[in-house]
């Protein structure tokens, strides 16, 4: 492969439009090398950011054929092997985009700000004497440390793509569950009450946050734990919560789902009224029997010990 | 116009220190200016650690000993009255970032961690894996985020404002805009970090280390001190100059040349690879001179062996410096050797701070902080794990005199001196951006790097520095007919990466100046010339200072206390 080309969908502040720009490959190089070399030999006007280029200030972060990542650390040849020689770079998704590859942080910072990402020590602490912290107990909160702030997770988020009012970007998830899991911490609720508030329960478990982390981060993994938290310190008043306790529930009881109760465990019997046109079509079609509570499944002492040995587990 | 208490400029750990400090005790407005997103900072890069004397893995460890390391390190050239103080606050610098949520890497006892460092008596640098700087960083962010601090992101520091009266703010660049905007304050911290990218392809510091502070305090008449000083990191990769840790050579890594032999018996026979920066980066650059090294000219390097540390200490303690050496050198350091070379790493010399317990400089209402100031206490040659240290302390210390500053003036500055400055540069601006043909920026700024590496690096000489600043100025005349290249208003990086050029080659031909003439050997500024140190004449910092359009050269002696100079040996 002698020339690679960059596809780049550009904005000038008012339109927007795409541009290809051609150049010689060079072994060993990165897509940040390559956005470089268009920069300073052929367009001074091509916009993008970047600091450290070692994958640490999380500054260049963009789209390379849909998918989101450092530009600075991801090696070209990688790309050009999988995809031939034309790559697609696009700026990240679910953020403004300022200019070509320049997205805007600044509403993110204040979304961030709302979830308290700052440490509320126990009281047994002070500034003068500092903490103290097991190895153990550091290492709980090492992979969360990790994150830079490079979006990718957000860019990537398939619930975020559905419209921001009812879910966080995937990183204040992670900065939240941060703080929950120091021990240090002596207000897990203060973190805890605003992820709930907006979308705790509404990830959809798609990973994408947690593959395309370039520092293996797992906001997914911060999600579902900072669920378990929220059970475990009682804050059950919302349907998230209140469907995975009718979940476990059903499964201890049966080994199966009954979705009749389901419903009216998860929202109320109001909500679930709301809901009564979608039960009487699935009648119809003979899809629901409220008439039928699932008796035991063979081998139910068997589900019941695994159940119980995850609690244990957990505890 | 936007108008604060105090307006602190530069976003990486002094920086939000000061907000921080300034933002909680409340009263106050407080803004906080960056060129990008605040997380974007070169202190996110430092790896290795942070220094105080907790006495948690050396309880003999003393306040005394960390002063004479550094006194030592700074090869004599660092104000002992400063260090002192330094070392004093380090200890509770560090208690109190613990508490902020800093987190740290922790010993049996649930203590914050510390290992040995460079050119150090005992193991005093705090440590969290090898991200120290980022998760400094990042809880610098948080914190400001708390308290409330008003972030300006997007700006590019043009100037300061000064009229008769005094102080009245800066003007800058609104990225998003285009537009050069005036910013009113009472009080002003700069905390722009450093100059590294005058040596452009061979350093360790982010595209944004362009001395933006250093050379506005500068054209606003306050001295430049010891801007030779220039430390070498020595183990940058050696394809792109990225770091590799200093904790590499703590946790017991050894360097090897060509011949398989640990050359630093030759150099530092006691201390062997954690012997300092300086010391370490001029053997190595040695060994490669005399044929030793592998590979040739600019890309000759010498190895760093981390393989008999075992797979477990490196994954545990070094795991992002492994992935570095993965990406960026195609080489995993668990079963091969790293190719390593010095490269520019940390600006010693910066504006010149005159009360280091508040940061003030000769403006009244102007501090600095950080890797953009000289306070100093780094002298000749910074010690590993001190700039973190160094960043929480000061950082405090500007936020606290910015904040008694900013309370204790009731007047409110004029707009005259604002408005000037904002049609100044608007002016300039739009000049050059129109201006078509001439010599790119990226051009410029190679040939300054190249200059800077091969004429003003690791080994210096007179005849050469004299070649130095001959170019030097003939790329600042280039500069003045240059081309931007991109005539938009909308987020042009193009003419962000234009003014950060003009900074550059302001402070770089300080650097040659005052280098050409320390006539002397000491720490990082190794005159072939002139091979011994110099006490009797040079035991003093360089001031570089504007005066109309010249460039004037003074000095001032050095404080010593303490411990009178004495020959270095590691």
């Amino acid at each position: 492969m002698e020339q690679v080309v960059y596809r780049i969908r550009r904005f000038d502040g008012e339109k927007e439009f795409w541009q290809e720009y051609s150049f010689a490959h060079e072994p060993n190089k990165t897509v940040l090398w390559g956005l470089l070399k268009i920069k300073e030999t052929a367009d001074p006007s091509l916009a993008f950011v970047a600091a450290c280029r070692s994958a640490v200030c999380g500054a260049c972060a963009v789209r390379v054929n849909g998918e989101a990542v450092l530009a600075c650390e991801t090696p070209l040849d990688a790309l050009l092997g999988r995809f031939g020689a034309t790559l697609v770079l696009e700026p990240l998704g679910n953020f403004p985009v300022i200019r070509d590859l320049v997205v805007d942080w600044e509403p993110k910072a204040v979304r961030l700000a709302e979830a308290k990402p700052w440490l509320m020590p126990r009281d047994e602490f002070s500034a003068e004497a500092g903490c103290r912290q097991t190895q153990a107990e550091f290492k709980k909160i090492n992979a969360q440390t990790n994150c830079i702030l490079c979006g990718s997770c957000a860019s990537e988020c398939n619930k975020l793509s559905t419209g921001d009012d009812d879910f966080y970007e995937p990183f204040v998830y992670t900065k939240a569950g941060k703080f929950v899991a120091d021990s240090r911490d002596g207000a897990a609720a203060e973190h805890l009450r605003p992820v709930l508030a907006r979308g705790l329960w509404k990830c959809v478990h798609c990973q994408e946050c947690v593959t395309k982390c370039p520092k293996r981060v797992a906001p997914a993994e911060d999600i579902a734990a900072l669920r378990r938290e929220s059970i475990r310190q009682g804050l059950t008043d919302n349907p998230g919560a209140r469907h995975a306790l009718a979940f476990a529930g059903d499964i201890t009881n049966s080994g199966r789902l009954n979705e009749t109760t389901m419903a009216v465990k998860t929202d109320g019997l109001l909500k679930s009224a709301t809901r009564l046109p979608f039960a009487l079509r699935l009648l119809r079609r003979g899809k629901l029997n409220p008439f039928h509570f699932p008796a035991p499944v063979e081998g139910i002492d068997g589900v019941r010990a695994i159940v119980k040995a995850a609690k244990e587990a957990k505890e | 116009m936007q108008t604060f208490d105090v307006l602190v400029i530069g976003s990486g750990g002094a920086g939000m220190r000061a907000a921080l400090e300034a933002g909680a005790r409340g009263g106050l407005s407080v803004g906080l200016m960056t060129k990008m997103f605040p997380t974007r900072s070169a202190t996110g890069m430092a790896q290795g650690g942070i220094n105080g004397v907790l006495g948690n893995a050396d309880p003999t460890d003393t306040v005394d000993k960390h002063i004479f390391d550094t006194v030592k390190g700074s090869d004599y050239l660092g104000d002992q009255d400063a260090i002192a103080f330094f070392c004093g606050q380090a200890a509770a610098a560090i208690r109190e970032i613990d508490y902020y949520g800093v987190p740290f890497s922790r010993d049996a006892k649930g203590q914050i961690a510390q290992r040995n460092f460079g050119g150090q008596s005992a193991p005093r640098t705090c440590f969290s894996a090898d991200k120290t700087g980022h998760v400094i960083l990042h809880t610098m962010y948080e914190q400001c985020l708390k308290h409330g601090v008003k972030m300006l992101t997007d700006r590019q520091l043009l100037d300061l404002a000064v009229d008769g009266d005094g102080l009245c703010g800066v003007v800058a660049l609104d990225i998003r805009t285009g537009t050069v905007v005036p910013v009113k304050a009472k009080a002003v911290v700069v905390a722009t970090g450093g100059a590294g990218r005058m040596y452009w392809s061979r350093t360790t510091n982010p595209f944004t280390s362009t001395a933006d502070g250093m050379a506005a305090c500068f054209r606003a008449s306050i001295p430049l001190k010891d801007p030779e000083m220039v430390q070498f990191h020595p183990t940058g990769l050696a394809g792109t100059g990225i770091l590799m840790s200093e904790a590499s050579r703590a946790e017991g890594g050894y360097l090897y040349n060509n011949a398989g032999e640990r050359f630093m018996a030759r150099y530092a026979p006691e201390k062997m690879e954690l012997a300092t920066r300086d010391l370490v980066s001029q053997a190595i650059e040695t060994e490669i001179r005399e044929g030793r090294g592998f590979g040739e000219g600019m890309n000759a390097y010498v190895l760093l062996d981390l393989r008999h540390l075992g797979r477990e200490k490196i994954l545990e303690r070094l795991p992002g410096i492994r992935d570095l050496a993965i990406t960026f050198e195609q080489v995993d350091p668990i079963e091969a050797p790293i190719p390593i070379r010095p490269s520019c790493h940390y600006t010693m010399g910066g504006v010149d701070v005159t009360n280091f317990r508040t940061g003030g400089t000769a403006l009244a209402g102007l501090f600095a902080a950080g890797e953009a100031a000289c306070v100093s206490i780094h002298g000749a040659n910074r010690l590993g794990g001190n700039s973190l240290a160094d960043i929480m302390v000061f950082g405090k210390c500007a936020g606290v005199g910015a904040a008694d500053y900013a309370q204790a003036q009731s007047r409110e500055a004029g707009d005259g001196a604002l408005m000037a400055k904002t049609a100044e540069w608007e002016a300039r601006l739009a000049a050059a951006m129109a201006r078509g043909g001439g010599p790119a920026v990226a051009s410029i700024r190679d040939r300054l790097a190249e200059a800077m590496w091969n004429k003003v690096g690791i080994f210096r000489r007179g005849a050469e520095m004299e070649e130095a600043a001959a170019i030097v100025d003939g790329l600042a005349a280039e500069y003045e007919r240059c081309a931007v290249g991109d005539d938009s208003r909308v987020f042009n990086t193009a003419l962000v990466n234009y003014v950060e050029l003009g900074n550059l080659l302001a402070m770089a031909k300080a650097a040659v100046l005052g280098a050409i003439n320390r006539t002397e050997s000491r720490g990082c500024h190794l005159r072939e010339d002139y091979p011994a140190r110099d006490d009797v004449n040079f035991l003093k910092h360089t001031l570089v200072t504007l005066a109309g359009a010249q460039y004037e050269l003074s000095y001032r002696p050095v404080v010593v206390t303490e411990h009178q100079p004495a020959e270095r040996r590691y």
